[in-house]
């Protein structure tokens, strides 16, 4: 072996340990699992697909994954849309620029458990804030994030999530509209663009690699969603109509000691987050325009 | 395009790892043998006060020194300094939620302890220690109230209690005053209780609206459904633990009496109400319902503590609808030794046991208020001490004349998840009490068909 060789592998070798170890080992452990009986007590037992069978045909997995698309169809088009026009607002040569940039940051330094309070008192039925405004108004106030309506429940917690992930994605989309070329900006201004004009045909089409980015990360952050319907959701009394994968995996690992299960359960929900990546990955090419 | 998948493959394979938890498989090779006898192991080794070899005890602490008071800690090792104490303390969510992780890689403390029900699911798993030999060894049955053998089950016992936490029906005596009602007495049934909620339900501003409720009826199960469907005579599960009973008729009558309290009489506040209000206890300290089912713990820690002008005590929970039966639910929370630890460990542990079921360790628990001892000589020093509830015996004689667990069985967070829900749909008026009962009965038979391997 090369002396360079070697100091390079050296160098690495942490990171290949790391990963190994905490990423590598514990995927494919869990592969290996989810075709075992295993309470962590005792030695797993070899039960073959039957996890896979159970959970293919448990309709509460496929109720679950329909909310898990639900949640991701609100949450990655109003995150990515919001964070898009806050972060050109934020482009602009306005006023205590840096106060609002904090302002939209904070929630997503925010701890769960605290957004949380907050929002159950936003949501509640006979005192949240949300339903004094509606009575106030003359409309009927309604059951938000504990409604027995599927769509209502979900789309709730989906707002939830796009109010605390926002800020980082307009970070990200922020930094890219600052990396925009000033020139071309000024020779259409010259030219006689208006503010819209350029924010839609020469800011979104010149960031758009970073949109897409920010629209994969959110969409893998949307299925693997979980401190969100933890704080907002009691575990132990969640009905089926409102649950989620993440939480399915969590109650049958840690509440139930099946580990089995939940691996099964996490390898779908990984296997589907693939499929979604790939497809998103394929419909890159008719809109998002690199420089090369 | 392969670049592409494989970048998509690491990206979704970064999302799994954001979710999975990591399995060690340290410990799989052993089946944990929690049914070999003491006697096996050296317990018939006669056990001196003081320890002559000197070992580490590790003790898990859930909840901390809020939920153990430190001063039984620092008297266990001021009277056996030979035994150096190692303290697992965390918040109690965070300790639950490492404990499995910790059992399956060997690395338990060697006594904590938790929710019966869980203990019962380690002794099932074999995690935990079978004390049935210990305490035929040192103990004597007379002292100790029945609780001891909550955590009882065939000829094993999993654990002794850390505590209890039965419940009483609690009322507030201004509010009785005001509307001239009579205070509860032991006798009462649940009819008197209902019809006596009934008078002391008030719209006290004339706006339409009640602003005293006669009743607060919890959805949950301690202080809610299980009580309930007892009241008329029906059941959860059968004795045998393994069979659903829910929609007989006897237990279709408590509980549409538990919904009617909501939906139809209109003595108790919706579920939504007191979960926004803090829960029954801060609505009854609120001074907006008249009764509730309050378990002890609540008594002492919150209501003592949040609302000290309260004017309140306790009486026996109601007996059911024909004037027969009582039933006192009662949570435990359980000691165990992990089955895993050394012998010199287990009998470091059990030292500690025996120290914390002492009468002088029992009155220190008693002082708490925050649950009952389990020692018959603290029980009494209980009953005298001069914190609201003034009436511990409601508690006291309540557990022991007529004390039950929650039909616990190993699987019993997995059944009444699976039922909670349903009991929600009920409360709230979303599911009639008849085919709600029929679901529930269903899904928790298709759980402990699929735990006991039927």
């Amino acid at each position: 072996m090369r002396k360079s060789n070697f100091w390079g592998l050296l160098f690495v070798l942490p990171f290949i340990i790391g990963t190994a170890v905490f990423f590598v080992f514990p995927v494919l452990f869990s592969g290996y699992i989810s075709f075992t009986d295993w309470d962590m007590f005792n030695p797993p037992k070899f039960v073959g697909l039957k996890n896979w069978i159970n959970s293919f045909k448990d309709p509460a997995f496929w109720i679950s994954f329909r909310n898990v698309l639900y949640f991701a169809a609100i949450f990655v088009p109003l995150q990515t849309i919001f964070a898009l026009v806050i972060a050109n607002m934020l482009n602009q040569k306005i006023k205590f620029k840096g106060g609002f940039r904090a302002c939209y940051f904070l929630p997503n330094v925010t701890p769960w458990v605290a957004g949380a309070i907050v929002w159950k008192f936003l949501y509640g039925y006979d005192y949240g804030l949300i339903n004094y405004i509606l009575r106030s108004l003359g409309f009927e106030g309604s059951y938000w994030y504990d409604s027995d309506k599927w769509w209502v429940a979900i789309g709730s917690l989906a707002l939830m999530n796009v109010w605390k992930g926002m800020g980082q994605t307009m970070v990200i989309l922020l930094s890219a509209m600052q990396s925009v070329p000033k020139e071309i900006v000024e020779a259409a201004t010259t030219e006689g663009a208006g503010k819209a004009a350029i924010f839609r045909k020469i800011t979104v089409p010149m960031i758009s690699p970073m949109v897409f980015l920010t629209m994969i990360l959110s969409t893998i952050s949307a299925f693997t969603a979980f401190d969100v319907f933890l704080t907002m959701f009691d575990v132990y009394s969640l009905p089926d109509r409102n649950n989620v994968v993440n939480l399915m995996v969590y109650r049958e690992a840690f509440i139930y000691g099946k580990m089995g299960p939940a691996s099964t359960l996490a390898w779908m929900l990984f296997i589907i987050i693939l499929i979604i990546t790939v497809i998103q990955r394929k419909f890159e090419k008719k809109w998002v325009h690199y420089e090369n | 395009m392969k670049k592409r998948l494989v970048s998509a493959l690491v990206m979704t394979g970064a999302a799994i790892m954001l979710m999975g938890g990591c399995g060690s498989s340290k410990g799989q090779d052993s089946k944990a043998t929690g049914d070999k006898s003491a006697a096996d192991s050296g317990v018939e080794q006669k056990s001196e006060k003081k320890s002559s070899k000197a070992v580490t005890l590790r003790i898990g602490l859930p909840g901390g020194y809020d939920v153990t008071n430190k001063e039984i800690i620092e008297g266990f090792q001021n009277e056996y300094p030979d035994i150096k104490l190692d303290i697992d303390e965390a918040p109690w969510g965070d300790f639950t939620k490492k404990i499995t992780t910790q059992i399956a890689g060997g690395t338990a403390p060697d006594i904590w302890f938790q929710e019966n029900a869980a203990v019962l699911g380690y002794g099932d798993k074999g995690a935990a220690e079978d004390l049935m030999p210990y305490i035929e060894r040192d103990l004597n049955e007379d002292e100790f109230a029945s609780t001891l053998f909550s955590a009882q089950v065939g000829e094993s016992v999993w654990g002794v209690p850390h505590g209890g936490n039965p419940i009483a029906l609690a009322y507030n005596k201004d509010l009785f005053d005001e509307a001239g009602v009579s205070y509860p007495t032991d006798d009462w049934t649940y009819e008197d209780m209902i019809e006596a909620a009934k008078k002391l339900t008030k719209d006290t501003d004339g706006d339409g609206k009640t602003d005293v409720y006669g009743l607060i009826t919890s959805g949950g199960i301690t202080d809610g459904w299980f009580p309930w469907i007892h009241s008329a005579g029906g059941q959860a599960l059968d004795e045998t633990k393994e069979n659903a009973v829910f929609d007989d008729e006897k237990s279709l009558k408590g509980i549409t009496e538990w919904a009617n309290t909501v939906n139809t009489y209109k003595i108790s506040p919706a579920r939504s109400t007191f979960n926004e209000l803090g829960g029954t206890h801060q609505v009854f300290g609120n001074g907006m319902g008249a009764m509730v089912f309050l378990q002890y713990s609540l008594g002492n820690t919150v209501l003592n503590t949040n609302f000290p002008d309260l004017n309140y005590d306790t009486v026996k929970m109601p007996k059911a609808f024909d004037g027969e039966e009582r039933i006192v639910p009662n949570v435990n929370n359980t000691w165990m030794i992990f089955s895993k630890a050394k012998e010199e460990n287990k009998e470091a542990a059990w030292t500690f046991l025996k120290y914390y079921l002492s009468p002088e360790v029992q009155k220190i628990v008693a002082d708490s208020g925050s649950t009952i001892p389990v020692n018959k000589e603290a029980l009494t020093y209980m009953e005298n001490l001069q914190f609201k509830p003034l009436n511990k015996k409601a508690y006291t004689e309540g557990v022991d004349e007529s004390g039950v667990t929650l039909d616990e069985n190993k699987c019993w967070n997995e059944w009444r998840t699976a039922a909670q829900p349903v009991f929600n749909d009920i409360m709230d008026g979303k599911t009639d009490p008849e085919s709600g009962l029929k679901q529930i009965k269903k899904s928790v038979q298709e759980v402990l068909d699929e735990n006991y391997e039927k």
